[in-house]
């Protein structure tokens, strides 16, 4: 590990100030910070600590319904979460999924968004959810939608003056539900194969009124599935469509072959988890679709 | 090389020493306080020989930079000794159901127990696996160490 | 669950066969237990290791300049620091000998290197960030040579020779027709009756060829070690590791060091199982302390341990074709077998083809196989070495068989089983075994009159057996009676499998006191005499033996002192329970605690105990498995697991089911998620423990054990070897139990979901 300045900040404002620095990294739970710094592949010459920022740390609803959640809180606390398992499942899903419990009590959100891996667990839930990102720099806070945050492996379009402050949730409509599913050879510890997360919203009719379906490691950003979307959105619910929207996420994915699975086995694995993560939120919506 | 001054607070002592700012919260235990008890197995978070307690969370010392163990309490296998000197009952349980082989693996997974334990105090047997899945036992198979927090919880309720 | 058979052996003794607490848990879960990485000594250097970037280079020059000059770099050593040890030097250690110069390769490369991450350099510096950075300062030429990576490149006509002096040995006409240096460094074959014409003949075969990858022992405790040399020249080394006499002499050796100027001192050991037997960097360690007159100690990381800094179990590809008469009796059994030993010339796999069709009565049989090398890390021993990979081929072989002939596959072991006396593979007769007792056990189990509980996906049932033959060589212990009368035993292994426990309990049968009046330590090599390293399934069963000699001749002494001082003569007295009477009805009597403080300044009693050539308790077991196949993805849920296994008498039942069940979970590990996965540069591209995948404890059942007691003849407490055979049936099994699911075997190994998945297709198209 090369040397560096530790600095724990307390403010945004401070964080700001110091994020000017060159070669400034922000540590949170520090999972993969820490673990790339003790492997050479990343040499920061100052990192500052967020972990006591009060806008940081805290998950507040807002009276519209939607929620606000820092970047550095815990994805075991956010796993503990009533109106998180209650209004984004997806989500829920994915936080008691990333690495083990001694890693769960350290991962963030902001870590698992800006660390940018294209498995990143937490990602496609907030994608489906439409997550606003909060960004702070020096010329003051900006939002952008976190789906179009990812630049490539490793890197998202944050500047290096820039912190992600937090992540805005809005209230899901009724008739609504997330899943997040991922497959990894081993039930735990694993870095997903492939993931996905869906989102759909009902009309009366048990028509889709909206379908939200994101990938994580089958591209080099976690991406939409549009053309699955396509598939649903309108339809009446049934196990044909979801099939349809199945099989169509497989050309919306560009997998690679790595150490991990070959393109073909993650192309195969993009239409099988689709299609659960559908029938999924089918069920938590209450909405029984026959096979 | 350059050492600073690191205060923490560990096993509800408070300790000071110098300390390479590069150290990782197990590198500050191990090599600059002695507690040797934690161990390193891989050095990032895949194999929970290192889990120690952060204000009783259940975390990985090596992904924790010393920096980070000012102003938390750490808690370490060396501090679970009840009052009076006995054994933590998940201590005990480990010895008395045969749950510890080679032991590098077994501090980890005592302190995994404990945060266990102290949120959840009836746990099933699937619970159970979940809380130490992050730590890797390549000797025993993991039979002995579920039957013995198993009834550690037990001896815990009573 | 314990099946004695008519004979309740554990009720007449009354500690011996015992459930007993280890000895030594204590200060494992209080984490005072001292492994080496947890030693410090005053003045205590760091060291580094300088490993090759390539898989297959010469050594142009070394440059060491610029990394000396470093602030803090105290002393660096190559491959001239060491003694030059010759192609074909061995060690008097074990059965046959141990290659020495293999061991001298794997602590340092000489002109050339054979694979990523083969030592090149050792450095000693005041902190291990200096050491760190002077690795990136010592300037290595490399000439890169043309790697092969594994068995099929390795064994193509023109390939690239790894070691211009190995020429097959074992042929007379050498593979590809040309007389010269080969990546097949010898063939074995061993044959009985005429196999070729009895397999024509047969009424039906089967044949199955498998490969399985390269895996890892995954001890959770990376090397490391610690040396000191005094200031009259006397080296210490505190070691993790499975023999410290073997260490000594592996170390003296590489140093041309006198073994009176050097003591090993076994610390705890994080798991070995195979992988620490040889020495990875303490020569090294011991070198750097004379150059700079300080301690030494060396940590390796887990990066270092699996890219090459420590030998795997070797990857394979195998083929087995057996043929059997329409009731299944087995008539004929061909096997072709290939271990990739890595970038050293291995061993010959005869001990491990023959270990494969043991168990089987089959007149005609014919097993041939081949020893190879390929620009990987040289292979090292894992539990029952090279026996999981060929029981994933033999047993899936049978169980296919089993399959065409619709017959049940436990009948079909009955029918074929070996007994006592059948004739092994390479002629001699077997020794005592249970397998037939094993298998009526199976076949009253719940686990197999249970039906097969349906769900959603596929289910299948597998049944898989298991033989090593495991070894006796030297075991040593001393006893010496204290001030109190109580028995210390120092052993001179070290402790894998829980003997200090056992051997405590077997001292205190032997004197009839409890388990707590005896106190056991693994001796260091100046303490104890010669025995060989904890290896092999032997160590439980010779320390027994030789326990049971030290504690004879120590009570004889005792008996000698006794009768002096009750002025009887020796043969009148009784011995029981820590006391010597007198057998008339005078009624006086002496306590040990006695004896000792009326004799204390007579001299001490200090009695030795050696085991040689022990009669083998050869290793028997049968596994049954259910799995679950998810049909979409491949991933294998193993619902049940139950592991059978003869143990001739277990000294401790709770230390013998811990051997089972750790055993069955590392098998399961290699059977559906452990693989290397290595780069055409040689590099391996999961060398972490995040993607060289270990079972989670979610990721595995509860695991099963039934013991089974057929005692050996002539050996102390009828025990056998226990610790190797229990990984050998699982991936077999679990085959098994898969192809019974989806209708077709897998046949790589691991059967990781994405294989599974590919055969799934190729079967449905």
């Amino acid at each position: 590990m090369n040397p560096y300045t530790y600095q724990k900040v307390t403010s945004l404002d401070a964080a700001v100030m110091a994020r000017g620095a060159a070669d400034c990294f922000v540590l949170a739970g520090g999972t993969d910070l820490i673990a790339q710094m003790k492997a050479g592949h990343r040499r920061p010459s100052t990192i500052i600590d967020v972990k006591t920022i009060p806008e940081m740390t805290a998950v507040s609803a807002a009276p519209d319904g939607s929620l606000e959640i820092g970047a550095a809180v815990s994805a075991t606390s956010l796993a503990g979460d009533d109106r998180i398992r209650a209004r984004h499942p997806a989500l829920h899903d994915a936080v008691q999924l990333i690495g083990s419990r001694q890693i769960q009590n350290r991962a963030t959100l902001g870590g698992n968004v800006c660390n940018a891996a294209p498995s990143a667990d937490a990602v496609p839930p907030l994608i489906v959810d439409t997550a606003t990102a909060r960004i702070l720099g020096p010329g003051g806070m900006r939002t952008m939608p976190l789906e179009d945050l990812f630049a490539g492996p490793g890197r998202t379009h944050l500047a290096p003056s820039e912190i992600l402050v937090s992540l805005v949730l809005p209230s899901p409509a009724a008739r609504s539900a997330s899943a997040y599913l991922r497959f990894t050879p081993r039930r735990e510890m694993d870095i997903a194969i492939v993931g996905a997360a869906a989102r759909l919203t009902l009309g009366p009719d048990h028509r889709i009124v909206e379908a939200r379906i994101a990938l994580a490691s089958v591209a080099p950003t976690p991406i939409r599935a549009p053309s699955a979307e396509a598939k649903l959105a309108g339809h009446p619910i049934t196990a044909g469509i979801i099939a349809d929207a199945a099989t169509a996420a497989q050309s919306d994915a560009a997998p690679i072959s790595d150490t991990r699975a070959s393109a073909d086995y993650r192309r195969e694995l993009i239409a099988v988890l689709v299609r659960r993560a559908l029938f999924r939120c089918a069920a938590r919506i209450g909405v029984d679709v026959p096979q | 090389m350059n050492r600073i001054l690191m205060s923490c607070r560990v096993n509800g002592e408070d300790h000071t020493c110098l300390a390479d700012p590069r150290d990782t919260l197990l590198e500050l235990l191990r090599e600059r306080l002695q507690l040797t008890g934690t161990k390193e197995g891989c050095g990032n978070g895949n194999c929970g020989s290192c889990t120690v307690l952060v204000d009783g969370a259940a975390v990985c010392a090596c992904l924790v930079l010393a920096g980070e163990a000012q102003g938390v309490e750490v808690t370490t296998v060396e501090g679970l000794a009840a009052s009076g000197g006995g054994r933590h009952p998940v201590q005990q349980a480990l010895i008395d159901h045969g749950g510890t082989q080679c032991g590098f693996c077994t501090p980890g997974i005592i302190m995994s127990a404990v945060a266990l334990l102290r949120e959840n105090p009836d746990p099933t047997d699937a619970e159970i696996r979940h809380a130490i899945a992050g730590n890797i036992c390549r000797c025993t198979g993991y039979e002995k160490i579920v039957r013995a927090i198993a009834s550690a919880a037990a001896e815990i309720r009573s | 669950m314990n099946d004695t058979g008519d004979i309740d052996w554990a009720a007449r003794n009354t500690v011996v066969g015992k459930r007993l607490a280890r000895v030594d848990a204590g200060e494992r879960v209080t984490g005072t237990a001292r492994y080496p990485a947890d030693m410090k000594l005053p003045g205590m250097l760091h060291a580094k290791v300088l490993r090759s970037p390539h898989a297959h280079a010469r050594i142009m020059r070394i440059d060491t300049g610029p990394a000396l000059a470093l602030d803090g770099v105290k002393a660096i050593v190559t491959a001239n620091d060491f003694n030059d040890i010759p192609v074909g030097a061995t060690i008097p250690m074990g059965e046959a000998g141990y290659d020495m110069w293999m061991v001298a390769r794997i602590n340092i490369a000489k002109d050339k290197v054979f694979w990523v991450g083969q030592p090149v350099a050792y450095v000693a510096a005041t902190d291990p960030h200096i050491a760190e950075a002077a690795l990136d300062l010592i300037a290595v030429d490399y000439e890169p040579l043309a790697a092969v990576m594994d068995i099929d490149a390795a064994m193509a006509p023109g390939a690239p020779i790894i070691h211009e002096n190995v020429v097959t040995t074992g042929v007379e006409q050498p593979p590809h027709g040309h007389h010269g240096p080969s990546n097949i460094c010898s063939r074995t074959v061993i044959e009985r009756g005429l196999p070729g014409i009895a397999m024509e003949a047969a009424f039906a075969t089967t044949s199955i060829e498998v490969r399985i990858d390269t895996a890892h022992q995954g001890y959770i405790e990376p090397q490391a070690m610690l040396a000191a040399v005094d200031a009259n020249g006397m080296a210490t080394v505190w070691a993790s590791t499975q023999g410290q006499h073997t260490t000594e002499i592996m170390i003296a050796r590489m140093l041309d060091r006198p073994q009176s100027r050097l003591k090993v001192v076994p610390l705890e050991i994080g798991g070995g199982f195979g992988g620490k037997i040889a020495i990875h960097g303490e020569a090294a360690c011991v070198r750097l302390s004379e150059l700079t007159g300080r301690p030494v100690r060396l940590v390796l990381t887990r990066e270092e341990v699996f890219q090459g800094g420590s030998g795997p179990p070797a990857a394979a590809r195998h083929r087995i074709t057996v043929g059997a008469e329409p009731d299944g009796s087995l008539v004929a059994i061909d096997g072709l077998y290939h271990m990739d030993a890595g970038g050293l010339p291995g061993l010959s796999p005869g001990l491990m083809m023959q270990a494969s069709a043991a168990l089987y009565q089959c007149p005609n049989l014919r097993l041939e196989g081949y020893d190879i090398v390929t620009n990987k890390p040289r292979t090292e021993a894992y539990r029952g070495p090279g026996g999981i990979q060929a029981y994933f081929a033999m047993e899936q072989a049978m169980d296919a068989l089993c399959q065409r002939l619709d017959i049940d596959p436990l009948a079909f072991r009955q029918r074929n089983a070996a007994v006592t006396g059948s004739t092994m593979p390479i002629g001699t007769p077997f020794p005592s075994i249970g397998l037939t007792t094993i298998l009526d056990h199976v076949a009253r189990h719940p686990c197999w009159t249970d039906p097969l509980p349906t769900g959603d996906m596929p289910r299948g049932r597998g049944l898989a057996l298991g033989y090593w033959r495991g070894t006796s060589m030297t075991s040593a212990c001393q006893i010496s009676i204290a001030g109190d009368g109580r028995p210390m035993v120092t052993m001179g292994s070290a402790d894998i499998s829980g003997t200090r426990t056992t051997m405590a309990q077997v001292a205190a049968e032997q004197f009839q006191l409890a388990i707590g009046d005896v106190h056991v330590a693994m001796g260091d090599t100046k303490s104890v005499g010669y025995s060989d390293g904890a290896a092999g399934s032997r160590l439980a069963r010779t320390m027994a033996a030789a326990v049971v000699e030290a504690s004879t001749k120590a009570l004889d002494v005792l008996r000698s002192r006794a009768a002096r001082l009750l002025q009887a003569d020796p043969g009148a007295l009784t011995y029981a329970k820590g006391t010597f009477r007198q057998a008339a009805s005078s009624g006086s009597e002496i306590s040990l605690a006695e004896i000792m403080q009326a004799t204390l300044t007579e001299g001490a009693i200090i009695e030795t105990g050696v085991s040689t050539k022990l009669p083998l308790g050869v290793e028997v077991g049968a596994h049954v498995a259910d799995v679950e196949v998810d049909s979409e993805t491949g991933q294998v849920t193993v619902l049940r697991y139950t592991a059978f296994q003869d143990v001739g008498r277990a000294l401790n039942p709770a230390a013998v089911e811990g051997q089972i069940e750790g055993s069955v979970v590392q098998g399961l590990g290699w059977a559906l998620t452990e693989g290397f996965d290595y780069g055409a540069d040689g590099r391996l591209r999961n060398a972490s423990m995040l993607d060289y995948r270990m079972p989670t404890a979610l990721d595995v059942p509860p695991i099963d054990t039934v013991i089974i007691e057929t005692p050996v003849p002539d050996v102390p407490y009828g025990l056998r070897g226990v610790g190797e055979v229990p990984i050998v049936p699982v991936a077999g099994c679990i085959a098994n139990a898969i192809a019974r699911a989806i209708g077709t075997r897998v046949t790589e190994m691991p059967m990781t979901p994405e294989r599974v998945l590919r055969a799934i297709r190729q079967s449905a198209s």
